[in-house]
C-alpha cells in the first residue's frame, strides 16, 4: 500500500512540472546557499586562525600563571628545562620555541616609541611565526651579531631609522626593577598586515634579551605549533592540563585571542539565523505548492476518500508529496551547492585587506567542502518539508468526501 | 430489515444553510432498495438526487433520519469504519470518470484492492479479468488521458466492480458521453447486473437510463414524487 502511495505522490508532483520545478528550485537554491555559506565560513575560519596563529601567536602558549595579566618581567616559566624537555616528546606538538617578552622603550636619535621587545631563538622561531617571511628590508638575524634587532615597518617610520641605524632599548630588569639600556643595530624591517605589530613590536636574540633582563636562561613564553591546527580549538586536549602545573599555564589561541573565538561563535549564530530564514521560505514554499495542488485535485481527493481511502492514508499521501518535493529540492540544492562551492574552492574568493577581529585577511578564501554539509543540511530540508506537509495533510485527512466533490462538481 | 434489503432509509432529511436560511435538499425520504435492483433516481436539478446518493453511501451525513446499508446502520460508524465499509461494499461511478490520471488503467483498478489488502497475484488476475469484461483488454498500461471518454468510463466501471461490492452507485454516469457510447455502457452495466446480481442505483437525467431501469424513483423538492417498479 505504501508503495502505491509513494508512486502516486511522486507522479502527482510532476502533474504541474513548472510549478514543482519553481518550488523545488527555490528550495534548492536556499539549500545550495546554506552549503556554500557553511563552506565559505569554514574556509574563512581556517584562514583567520592560520593568520592569527602563524603570524606570531602559535596554536598555544605556555607561561607562568598570571604572566598574561601582569606582564611582570620576573614571572618566567617554572621548571622550563623540564617543560622544554617534555615538549620534545609530545606527539601532538610539531614545533615550539621559547621567548622572552617585555614592554620597554626604543629610542632613536629622532624619536622614542613604546614597544614589546621579544627575545627569540631565530632558528626555532621560523617554525612558529612568519616574521622571517615578512622581512621587507635587511634580513632576519643573519650572521651572529647579538646586537641585531628586527623592527616593524611603522616603528622604523616613526623612529626615522633605516637598516644599519642604531637604536637604544630601555627595559626594566627582573627582580631589581632597575632600568637597563642596550644599544642595537637595525638588521631587518618586517611588515605584517597588522598595524599593531608593525608599530609596536621588535625582535632581538633570546640570549641577549635574557642578559639585559637579568633572566639567566629563563623564558617568559613557549609558543607551540601543533601537528593539527584543530588541536588549538580542542579545549579537552590533555595537553592543556598536562602543562598547566608547576605554577605554569598552557593556553590555546582561543584564550589568548578570545575576540576571534567570539567571532566564530557569532558565525555559528548567523548560520543558525540564515538557516531559520531559509526554513521559513521552505515552509511557505511547500505549503503554497501543496495547497495549490490540493485545491486543484479536490474532486480527486473526494473520489479517493469515496472509494475507501482512510483519512490517515490521505494524510500519508500528502506527506509523501511533501517529502517527494523535499527530495527533488535536495537533489537540485546538492547539485547547485556542489558546483558553486567546488568552483569557488578552486578559484578562491578575494577578501584580502578586510580586517576581522584584528586579523587582516591576507590571502584568497577557499570554501572548504565537508561531507556534513551534504548530509546535515539536506537531512533538515527533508525533515522540514515533511513537517511542513503536516498541515496540508491534516487538512486533506479531515476533508469530507462529499464536501470535496461538491466544491468542484 | 431483511437480508434482501440492501438499502433502507428512514425519514431521511438533509438541510443546508444558505445565508442562515435553511434549504431542504431531502425532506424525510423513506425508501427500500432490494438486492439486484437496477434503479434509477431521476428528477430535475436540485431535486436531491446527488445528496441522496451521497448520504446512502456514507459520503455525507443526514441532518435527520437513518440509513441502513447491507444491514449496517451508517450513523453508528466512525470515519474510518465508513471508509472501510465503502471500500468493501460500494462501488462508485462518477459523471466525470474521475480516474487518477497519473496512474495507469491497471493501477487505477488495482488501487481499491490494495486498500483491501488483496494479494498481488489475485489483484493482477482480477484486473485482467475485469478489463476483459469491460472490453478494454490490452489497455492495462495506458494512462487515462490516453483514453476516450467512453473508455475512461469503462475503466471507472471496472474500478467500481473489481472489489466485488454489494451495490454500485452511479451519479450521472452517461452525462458526459455521446448517446451511442452511453447506451453501450448502459447495456454493459445491465448485463453485469443480470450476471452478478449486484445492485445498481443511478442518479440520472438520461432517458436511456430511465428506459432501462427496473425501478424509477422520481425526486422532487426533496421528496419522492413517484416510485415506479416495472415488471
Amino acid at each position: 500500500m505504501w508503495w502505491i502511495l509513494i508512486k502516486l505522490a511522486w507522479r502527482n508532483l510532476f502533474r504541474n512540472t513548472r510549478r514543482t520545478f519553481i518550488a523545488g528550485t527555490a528550495i534548492g537554491i536556499g539549500l545550495a546557499a546554506l552549503i556554500f555559506v557553511d563552506a565559505l565560513w569554514i574556509g574563512m575560519e581556517e584562514n583567520m586562525i592560520r593568520i592569527a596563529t602563524s603570524s606570531f601567536l602559535g596554536d598555544g602558549q605556555i607561561h607562568q600563571e598570571d604572566f598574561r595579566q601582569t606582564q611582570e618581567v620576573e614571572r618566567t616559566i617554572n621548571q622550563h628545562h623540564q617543560v622544554l624537555s617534555n615538549l620534545k616528546q609530545e606527539e601532538v606538538v610539531a614545533h615550539f620555541t621559547p621567548r622572552t617578552f617585555v614592554f620597554g622603550m626604543i629610542t632613536s636619535p629622532a624619536h622614542v616609541i613604546a614597544a614589546a621587545l621579544v627575545g627569540v631563538d631565530p632558528v626555532t622561531e621560523k617554525y612558529l611565526s612568519h616574521v622571517d617571511e615578512m622581512i621587507t628590508e635587511g634580513g632576519y638575524f643573519e650572521g651572529d651579531n647579538e646586537r641585531n634587532i628586527v623592527i616593524g615597518s611603522k616603528m622604523a617610520e616613526v623612529l626615522e631609522v633605516e637598516i644599519g641605524d642604531r637604536v637604544v632599548a630601555t627595559v626594566s630588569q627582573a627582580k631589581t626593577g632597575d632600568l637597563a639600556q642596550e644599544m642595537f643595530r637595525i638588521s631587518g624591517v618586517f611588515h605584517f598586515h597588522n598595524h599593531e605589530m608593525n608599530r609596536g613590536m621588535a625582535f632581538i636574540r633570546l640570549e641577549k634579551s635574557q642578559q639585559i633582563l637579568g633572566l639567566k636562561d629563563d623564558v617568559h613564553q613557549i609558543a607551540i605549533k601543533f601537528t593539527d591546527v584543530k588541536y588549538g580549538q580542542d579545549k579537552l586536549l590533555p595537553f592543556w592540563s598536562k602543562y598547566s602545573k608547576y605554577g605554569n599555564e598552557a593556553v590555546s589561541w582561543t584564550e589568548i585571542l578570545p575576540e576571534l573565538e567570539t567571532i566564530f561563535e557569532w558565525t555559528n549564530v548567523s548560520k543558525v539565523l540564515l538557516g531559520f530564514v531559509f526554513f521559513i521560505i521552505v515552509v511557505f514554499g511547500i505549503i503554497n505548492t501543496l495547497f495549490m495542488s490540493l485545491y486543484e485535485r479536490m474532486f480527486e481527493f473526494g473520489v479517493l476518500r469515496a472509494i475507501g481511502t482512510r483519512p490517515s492514508r490521505m494524510a500519508q499521501l500528502i506527506l509523501f508529496e511533501a517529502g517527494s518535493l523535499g527530495v527533488l529540492s535536495i537533489g537540485i540544492g546538492i547539485i547547485l551547492g556542489l558546483i558553486t562551492t567546488y568552483i569557488c574552492s578552486k578559484t578562491g574568493i578575494d577578501y584580502t585587506g578586510i580586517e576581522v577581529a584584528g586579523v587582516t585577511i591576507q590571502e584568497l578564501i577557499y570554501p572548504v567542502m565537508v561531507i556534513d554539509q551534504f548530509i546535515f543540511y539536506p537531512f533538515w530540508v527533508l525533515v522540514f518539508t515533511t513537517i511542513t506537509g503536516l498541515y496540508p495533510a491534516w487538512y486533506a485527512a479531515r476533508m469530507s468526501p462529499a464536501e470535496a466533490m461538491r466544491r468542484v462538481g | 430489515m431483511t437480508s434482501h434489503q440492501v438499502i433502507v432509509t428512514e425519514d431521511l432529511t438533509k438541510t443546508y444553510s444558505a445565508n442562515d436560511v435553511p434549504v431542504y435538499a431531502l425532506r424525510g425520504i423513506n425508501l427500500t432498495i432490494t438486492a439486484g435492483e437496477f434503479t434509477a433516481i431521476v428528477g430535475p436539478s436540485g431535486s436531491g438526487k446527488t445528496t441522496f446518493l451521497n448520504i446512502i453511501s456514507g459520503l455525507d451525513q443526514p441532518t435527520e433520519g437513518k440509513v441502513w446499508l447491507s444491514e449496517e446502520l451508517l450513523s453508528n460508524m466512525s470515519g474510518r469504519q465508513l471508509s472501510d465499509f465503502r471500500r468493501d461494499n460500494i462501488g462508485f461511478i462518477f459523471q466525470a470518470y474521475n480516474l487518477i490520471p497519473v496512474l495507469t488503467v491497471g493501477e487505477n483498478i488495482e488501487y481499491i484492492m490494495l486498500l483491501q489488502g488483496i494479494p498481488k497475484l489475485e489483484r493482477h488476475q482480477r484486473v485482467v479479468d475485469i478489463l476483459e469484461v469491460v472490453g478494454l483488454a490490452g489497455y492495462i498500461d495506458r494512462k487515462p488521458p490516453q483514453l476516450s471518454g467512453g473508455q475512461q468510463q469503462r475503466v471507472a466501471i471496472a474500478r467500481a466492480m473489481v472489489s466485488q461490492p454489494t451495490i454500485i452507485l452511479a451519479d450521472e454516469p452517461t452525462a458526459n458521453l455521446d448517446s451511442k457510447t452511453g447506451s453501450e455502457l448502459l447495456d454493459m452495466m445491465y448485463q453485469l447486473n443480470k450476471r452478478t446480481g449486484m445492485t445498481f442505483v443511478f442518479s440520472t437525467h438520461d432517458q436511456t437510463v430511465m428506459d432501462r431501469a427496473q425501478r424509477l424513483i422520481t425526486l422532487k423538492d426533496g421528496l419522492i414524487d413517484n416510485d415506479n417498479v416495472r415488471e
